[in-house]
């Protein structure tokens, strides 16, 4: 982690953040921003490793820093870091892309640690997040009809296991307990998790392709 | 004479059903003398003119045969003798069954009796019978003459046979039986007519009325139309004395037959329901031209272009007659029969009047016909007022349903705005909520996180973000939509398990697995989840315990949640109460806001078991 890159429009929070963030990371460059103005242009400037991203921000929302992110740096790990520990702000956030979300108020260990799994490869999913994603792509499997534009776009869905996992989340089991009742380690608990959410985030972004074609945006 | 007599009463009592006693007109037979011939002549001398030889002439006399196109005015003479008749000492009589159009009567020389004007415009008498009282001081021992002065107009100059100038037999006799003979006769000629005709003048102005309200029942005003128009031909009856000639008062009447004709071909092709727009011309343009071909044709002309139309006319009546009846059998419609039987009638009333007319019949026959004509007519009226009678209370019930139907509309309509506006008012304050909730989340949360993460007192620290988590939890129970319980133990769980996880307690958790219906409101949820909270906040803080079991059943529509753990249990105050600063106050004030209980049992050495019951029915319901 060379280049990070901390959205947050508090001066105090923002400040707590880096020292966090260097806490983490000794070392890394760290580009910071309150507005989604300016981190939109730090986002076509700089290439970022990771970038930690306020959601309610004075000029709009970081959903569309995560979605910038995902769309000009794939590589760029995105994480909301916010106040809101419900699925109605953080679903859009986790579809434009995030990999996981970080509480804010969380005692500063807690937080680290976070951090530290997050960046490798291990973000947090909670139950209503994981029933919210079962949600999705129940809703997304049933038959649709179809058309030539969609028949272009590839159907993402949920293998069994991802299915099982998201299940066993919504239930409430943590995940080193998935890991235990299904006999499998706890990196490959967390892989799955990673593929869930960019599965999410390629499904969310083909059905906003398809919305617009549909709106007449593109493909004339 | 005797059977003409007798035949009067006989159908008068049929007709009429008036009782007539038969009886005493046989009686009288024999009293009375009939005389069949006059000597006659052509004079307006003020006397009857005796220097003239004057020839016999049979009576009844019709002027258009024995004196064709004479206006006269015509003298009779008779002779009679009076001792036969004088017998009893009674009053004499002479009845005239027929003069037309008016008379003067002279007994030996006197004038005994007049009719009325004997120049134009002359009364007209035709209809009426005349009984004339001859003074018995007048009558002399021996031969008695009478001469009788009449007025009247040839035939070509009037539209009808029997307005035509003619003097019927003659009758002499006692004035008692006479009187019961003009009696009869005027109430066949004229009374029951004139009854007849004020009848037909009221219910055709009551139908016509009636007609002209209802568009659609546009046949009820025709009908009216024909039935004033009626009453209007028989206004003739009433008014003998016209302050007109005899040439315009017989083309006046003539001038109401097509009217009469477009009455009844329209009311009778609107009761079939039918209606056409040359029809619809034709019959108003008849109405103009026919009194113009009688004017064109002159009076001397009058009764052969009348008799032209007489024809013409009732035929398009027929014609009319026939259609309406077919369609109606057709439509089976249930007034069919009575109405065919009627227009029977009325064809055979027509039809009598008409040959009346031809061959100039006077007596029953025309005289039935005449009565009938009306009659039918009213029939036809009372049928079509029963036809309407169930309208109005088919109109009613219409009404009724009609009001009924806007009523329920009506309500209808208000729950719909009542739903309305609750879903606005719902929608309103849902709005509000959610803006209440980003505030709080910016303002409040983000100075509630500056404190978390700035203050340098752990205490201050805590305080703020357990301040900060009870703002979110409050804000989703402001905001937050149902919750399936099956969801809400999940997040509970997750909570709970990775929190004693991190403070390195072990956690045993059990609850169904199995799908649950129920649902939590958002506030129960919420409260129940600030009550497990604070109990696995209290085992964390305070308990020193290494174990924690959290079970959740249900029973009996009741949730039951037992926290326990084996660490130290919770110190007694001195007042025998267990709290201070382990939010065992909270805990149970938040249980009863939801119905429910919250027990505490602790023990040195024991640990501590929390027991929260909450009605699930209530918790789903209310809260």
């Amino acid at each position: 982690m060379n280049s990070i890159l901390l959205l947050e429009d508090l001066p105090e929070i923002r400040a707590w953040l880096s020292s966090l963030v260097v806490q983490v990371f000794p070392g890394a460059q760290i580009a910071e921003a309150a507005r989604v103005h300016d981190a939109l242009g730090l986002v076509s400037a700089i290439k970022f490793d990771l970038a930690l991203v306020d959601l309610g921000l004075p000029d709009g929302s970081g959903v569309d820093v995560v979605a910038a992110l995902r769309e000009h740096q794939p590589e760029t790990q995105s994480v909301v870091v916010t106040i809101h520990d419900d699925d109605e702000h953080l679903f859009p956030a986790l579809q434009a892309g995030a990999f996981g979300y970080i509480l804010k108020e969380q005692a500063r260990e807690l937080i680290i640690e976070q951090l530290q799994r997050i960046s490798q490869g291990e973000p947090p999913l909670s139950p209503s997040i994981a029933r919210r994603v079962m949600a999705y792509f129940t809703a997304k499997s049933k038959p649709q009809p179809m058309s030539a534009s969609s028949a272009s776009i590839p159907h993402v869905s949920l293998t069994d296991r991802e299915t099982e996992v998201l299940l066993r989340v919504a239930k409430g089991y943590t995940l080193p307990e998935i890991g235990v009742q299904l006999t499998l380690s706890r990196h490959t608990i967390a892989d799955y998790v990673k593929q869930i959410y960019r599965k999410l985030n390629v499904s969310s972004r083909a059905e906003a392709a398809l919305e617009a074609q549909r709106m007449g945006l593109f493909g004339r | 004479m005797s059977r003409c007599g007798w035949h009067h009463g006989l159908h008068v009592l049929l007709c009429l059903g008036l009782l007539w006693l038969a009886a005493a007109g046989a009686a009288a037979q024999t009293q009375t003398v009939r005389i069949h011939a006059a000597q006659a002549l052509v004079s307006d001398s003020p006397d009857f003119p005796a220097a003239q030889s004057a020839p016999l002439v049979a009576l009844p006399d019709a002027w258009s045969l024995s004196r064709p196109g004479s206006d006269g005015p015509v003298w009779y003479r008779l002779t009679f003798t009076a001792p036969g008749l004088r017998e009893n000492g009674e009053l004499l009589a002479l009845f005239i069954e027929h003069v037309c159009s008016n008379l003067q009567v002279h007994l030996n020389g006197q004038l005994i009796h007049s009719g009325g004007r004997m120049h134009e415009p002359i009364t007209r008498n035709c209809n009426h019978p005349q009984l004339i009282s001859l003074p018995s001081g007048l009558i002399g021992p021996g031969l008695n003459s009478l001469d009788l002065k009449v007025v009247g107009h040839a035939l070509q100059r009037v539209a009808s046979v029997h307005r035509a100038g003619a003097l019927s037999a003659l009758v002499i006799g006692p004035q008692s039986v006479l009187a019961d003979r003009h009696a009869r006769q005027l109430a066949l000629n004229v009374a029951v007519p004139q009854a007849l005709s004020a009848m037909l003048l009221l219910l055709g102005s009551f139908m016509f009325v009636l007609g002209w309200t209802r568009r659609r029942e546009s046949h009820l005003g025709y009908f009216g139309a024909l039935s004033v128009g009626w009453a209007l031909i028989e206004s003739r009856l009433w008014l003998r004395d016209l302050p007109f000639d005899n040439a315009t008062a017989e083309l006046l009447l003539c001038a109401v037959l097509p009217l009469l004709t477009w009455a009844s071909v329209q009311f009778l092709l609107r009761f079939a329901q039918y209606r056409h727009r040359g029809i619809d011309i034709a019959l108003p343009l008849q109405a103009l031209v026919m009194p113009a071909t009688l004017l064109l044709a002159g009076p001397e002309r009058l009764y052969a272009m009348a008799s032209f139309w007489y024809v013409l006319l009732p035929l398009q009546t027929l014609a009319a007659a026939g259609f309406c009846l077919s369609t109606q059998y057709r439509a089976q419609r249930p007034s069919f029969w009575p109405m065919a039987l009627l227009l029977c009638m009325a064809t055979l009333a027509l039809v009598a009047q008409y040959a009346a007319q031809i061959f100039g019949i006077r007596g029953l026959t025309m005289q039935l016909a005449q009565i009938a004509a009306p009659v039918t007519v009213m029939l036809v009226g009372l049928l079509l007022l029963k036809e309407q009678g169930p309208a109005p209370a088919a109109a009613e019930d219409n009404k009724a349903h009609l009001e009924s139907r806007i009523r329920e509309a009506t309500a209808e309509i208000e729950r719909n705005f009542t739903q309305l506006a609750e879903l606005r008012v719902e929608k309103v304050t849902e709005r509000e909520r959610k803006r209440i909730a980003a505030d709080l989340h910016d303002d409040l949360g983000a100075k509630l996180l500056t404190i978390v993460h700035t203050s340098d007192s752990e205490r201050i620290s805590t305080l703020a973000r357990e301040a900060l988590e009870e703002m979110r939890l409050s804000v989703r129970g402001l905001t937050g939509k149902p919750v399936r319980l099956i969801d809400a133990l999940g997040d509970w769980r997750a909570e709970v398990v990775s929190r004693l996880g991190q403070a390195g307690i072990e956690a045993d958790w059990s609850a169904p697995a199995e799908e649950l219906p129920q649902t939590l409101s958002a506030r129960a949820f919420v409260q129940t989840t600030r009550i497990l909270r604070e109990a696995i906040s209290n085992v964390i803080k305070h308990s020193g315990a290494t174990h924690c079991s959290l079970r959740c059943d249900l029973a009996d529509g009741d949730m039951h949640i037992v926290v326990r753990d084996n660490g130290n249990g919770i110190p007694m105050e001195l007042d025998g109460r267990l709290d201070r600063g382990h939010g065992m106050a909270s805990m149970k004030h938040r249980a009863k806001q939801l119905q429910g209980q919250c027990l505490v049992e602790s023990g040195p050495g024991y640990g501590t078991v929390i027991r929260l019951t909450l009605p699930l029915n209530r918790a789903t319901e209310l809260a």
